[in-house]
């Protein structure tokens, strides 16, 4: 694939590859900008940064964890939302597009405080679990939409040729929509992840030890303010970064039976 | 007008369809014998393509009965998916689904719904590919091929479920004229091996060549139906008179 598009690109005119200009652009420039960044800190400055750094460490697992736990969640959430929205049963459309309206009609702090705080009266939820129940009932609403969207984006014809063939709603749905519905819906669905990521910030609200959480722990003992929220947010713009180019690569990877 | 003998395959009476305030099908009756081609023509918007299309339920007529192989289809206890895979369908616009390679796009319903083995249906649909003269594309994805081979592709699909009716909804409407060709021999090749066959199409050499009788559509209503000799030598009704000397 990449051989045919250098070729389709640069062949015979004086337009430089797609692969010329890919050192320079603006994905390239944030990342190694970034990691040079932490990288001249930590040998230019060890002390506080590697210190912070290793500090830090715990709340960049815990980030990881609530984020991938809560893309997971939110993904089933969504699809299920999705396809409860194309339903032609009206009680199930009803219900998630209810769903939908309410969820994405309350800020995600409000949220996150009502599952903590409102609900912890009634549920002994641990922490970390009503990090992840809370951002997935968010995101899961906002996926749903993208799922719904890219399901109906797929050619009517496409049902009818499912169907005339003999396949239920159900098999039409998941042999022949869904699998064509991931192209469209991939890139929004990447960035509803990168965008949750950022938000898993906000748990740090909750005695939850993430980054930004672990950050001001050490700010607020070392009053270390102006470094400390450096490293934080060059930890997040790398992450950020690299799962924004996986989300691309794992979209060029389901278009290939798309002609270029 | 009925078939003669023998239980008519298809047997459609008086049905009803309304888009809204625009009356598709008014009050029309068809059957159809086993082995009998059947192509309905008429101006754009007659109702020929909701005709074929409620025949295999993709759309649900508002009254009158529509009977294939004996089973009534609006019946509620009829099982409408394992009816559709006696009533084999093509498309104007294809249909191939585009995630599948040509092969499997063949032998994705054969392996999924009459639970043949991979290699069974391979098998089957190569010589399907063979058949519809695109065996060699059997590996690529539909994008890569002609609208032409496409919609041979799309027959083969059809075919693979071995329907007892096959239903062609302009299958050469959207293609380029040089490809046409390639299409209706395939179609011919099909009526010949004693297909029963409904299709709607404005290839009066088709119908002439093929048909069984002719159906001539317009307005939603049933105008005439013949032979093709009698149909394009000696046209009883004016109106199709009149769509005959402009298409011809």
């Amino acid at each position: 694939m990449t051989n045919r598009q250098k070729i389709d690109v640069g062949e015979g005119a004086a337009i430089p590859t797609r692969n010329d200009w890919g050192l320079f652009n603006a994905w390239m420039i944030s990342l190694v900008g970034a990691v040079a960044s932490i990288l001249y800190l930590l040998i230019a400055h060890p002390e506080p940064y590697r210190r912070l750094l290793v500090y830090l460490g715990d709340g960049i697992v815990i980030t990881f964890k609530v984020t991938i736990a809560s893309i997971l969640c939110a993904c089933c959430i969504g699809l299920i939302t999705g396809l409860g929205r194309v339903s032609k049963n009206k009680v199930i459309n009803l219900i998630a597009s209810t769903y939908v309206e309410i969820i994405r009609g309350i800020p995600l702090l409000v949220q996150l405080f009502y599952i903590y705080y409102a609900l912890g009266r009634f549920l002994n939820v641990p922490d970390l679990t009503a990090a992840v129940i809370a951002m997935s009932v968010c995101y899961g609403a906002y996926m749903g939409e993208v799922f719904r969207a890219g399901i109906t984006a797929i050619d009517k014809g496409q049902t009818e040729a499912a169907r005339s063939l003999g396949f239920n709603t159900r098999q039409t749905m998941f042999l022949v929509i869904l699998p064509q519905a991931w192209r469209t819906i991939l890139p929004p669905v990447g960035n509803e992840f990168i965008a949750l990521l950022k938000d898993t910030s906000l748990v740090s609200i909750l005695a939850v030890a993430d980054l930004l959480r672990r950050g001001r722990e050490f700010s607020s003992e070392t009053f270390l303010y102006f470094e400390t929220y450096t490293m934080v947010a060059l930890v997040y713009l790398v992450i950020t970064l690299i799962l924004s180019k996986g989300v691309s690569f794992m979209e060029a990877r389901l278009s290939h039976y798309v002609r270029r | 007008m009925s078939a003669a003998n023998s239980q008519p395959i298809v047997d459609i009476r008086h049905i009803n369809k309304s888009f809204g305030a625009l009356k598709a099908l008014n009050n029309v009756s068809l059957s159809m014998a086993l082995g009998e081609k059947v192509v309905i023509i008429g101006p754009s918007g007659s109702g020929k393509s909701t005709l074929l299309r409620s025949i295999n339920k993709l759309e649900t007529v508002d009254s009158g009965s529509i009977t294939v192989d004996g089973q009534n289809i609006n019946d509620p206890g009829i099982d409408i998916n394992k009816l559709r895979m006696e009533l084999g369908m093509v498309f104007q616009s294809f249909n191939l689904f585009p995630h599948k390679t040509v092969l499997e796009n063949v032998t994705l319903a054969p392996i999924k719904l009459k639970g043949l083995s991979k290699s069974e249906a391979d098998a089957i649909a190569l010589k399907l590919l063979d058949k519809v003269g695109i065996k060699d594309k059997a590996h690529v994805y539909p994008s890569r091929l002609s609208g032409g081979q496409q919609q041979r592709v799309a027959i083969a699909r059809a075919l693979a479920m071995s329907p007892k009716i096959m239903l062609f909804d302009e299958p050469t409407s959207a293609l380029d004229p040089e490809m046409i060709g390639e299409v209706l021999d395939v179609m011919v090749t099909l009526a010949k091996e004693g297909m029963t066959m409904a299709v709607v199409t404005h290839e009066m050499g088709f119908a002439r060549e093929v048909a069984d009788r002719v159906v001539f559509m317009d307005h939603g209503v049933i105008i005439e139906v013949g032979t093709p000799e009698h149909f394009f030598q000696n046209p009883e009704n004016e109106r199709t008179k009149l769509f005959l000397s402009q298409i011809l």
